[in-house]
């Protein structure tokens, strides 16, 4: 199925995946996103999850664990400053196109999520403020079993309204022509 | 899960308990809705075989992530903490196959800033089939000390 020659071919005698535009973003932050942690959209992704951790659910139970209320599955803070989609300019598989975080690669149209590495450091309760700034990390072209690839890094922050660190990301993309 | 982990009880070598679940295409509407995710190999069947190649819709990563995190937290309890948690994005999963989640503790170390608490860290994986890993990963929880 799959040509056992391909992998010979000299990176050289090739385009590169990655245009200017998308290599000078490397080292540079994508903006800012703050959004409020809403009690009832945490507990929908836990129940999407299907965990029903009452920490995520019961104020009573999680106030004997030393929680002030119920707390968010510390997952979640990602979604937490989510933006709205312009439809209009979603690419054609429905994921979002032409926003700050978008990483132009028109070579690459297929993305799949890579990797995550998370440190979490305090709770986050319905009502915190979070602040997340995202820097790009690395864009890189590399070769795999199926062929070649772009593999895109971001290091994500993300703090409250006192200015605490909540949660720390690496994360990483798979764009693959 | 109303059950307690403390860390004078686990060793380095012991599994904790395995979740197994079979996502359906319901339960991934629902997570694509909870995460205004409209990425369409995740529910539009036409799109991902015949666009994409793919043999089904695609079980989104993150929501194996967050199964994976599951498990964990499960059995970690609820004065356990997640304070690390890192995954990769192996191979594909389909709504209808059975899907496992299973960890082994690899390390256990003193916390540095929390008395009455130590850290442990395990080895994470979503799998299939016959050990087919999905979703490879390490984890660091907190937990409590007896007395």
């Amino acid at each position: 199925m799959k040509d056992s020659n391909d992998w010979k071919v000299g990176v050289s005698t090739q385009q590169s995946l990655i245009p200017p535009e998308a290599a000078k973003l490397i080292g540079t932050e994508q903006g800012q996103a703050s959004g409020i942690v809403e009690k009832r959209q945490f507990q929908r992704w836990a129940a999407a999850v299907k965990d029903r951790n009452p920490l995520y659910f019961d104020a009573e139970f999680a106030r004997a664990h030393g929680y002030r209320d119920v707390i968010a599955p510390p997952l979640y803070v990602q979604y937490v400053t989510l933006g709205v989609a312009d439809l209009v300019t979603l690419r054609p598989d429905g994921t979002p196109g032409g926003q700050p975080g978008d990483i132009p690669l028109p070579a690459c149209p297929r993305r799949m999520a890579g990797g995550e590495n998370w440190q979490f450091y305090v709770p986050m309760y319905d009502g915190d403020v979070i602040a997340a700034t995202r820097r790009v990390e690395d864009i890189t072209e590399k070769s795999g079993r199926s062929g070649r690839f772009v593999l895109v890094t971001w290091l994500a922050a993300y703090r409250n309204a006192d200015s605490v660190l909540v949660a720390e990301a690496r994360s990483s993309m798979i764009a693959r022509p | 899960m109303a059950d307690q982990t403390y860390f004078e009880d686990v060793s380095v070598g012991d599994a904790i308990p395995t979740l197994s679940v079979t996502v359906d295409e319901t339960q991934m509407f629902f997570f694509s809705a909870a995460t205004y995710n409209g990425h369409r190999i995740h529910y539009d069947k036409t799109w991902a075989t015949e666009v994409e190649g793919y043999p089904n819709i695609l079980v989104h990563g993150p929501l194996q992530a967050a199964l994976l995190a599951r498990a964990v937290t499960d059995w970690a309890g609820p004065d356990g903490r997640l304070v690390g948690y890192a995954i990769q994005n192996r191979a594909s999963a389909f709504p209808g196959e059975e899907l496992r989640f299973a960890g082994t503790i690899t390390a256990k170390r003193d916390g540095n800033d929390d008395y009455g608490r130590g850290l442990v860290d395990l080895e994470i994986r979503g799998e299939k089939g016959e050990a087919e890993v999905l979703m490879p990963g390490t984890a660091t929880v907190s937990l409590p000390r007896r007395g």
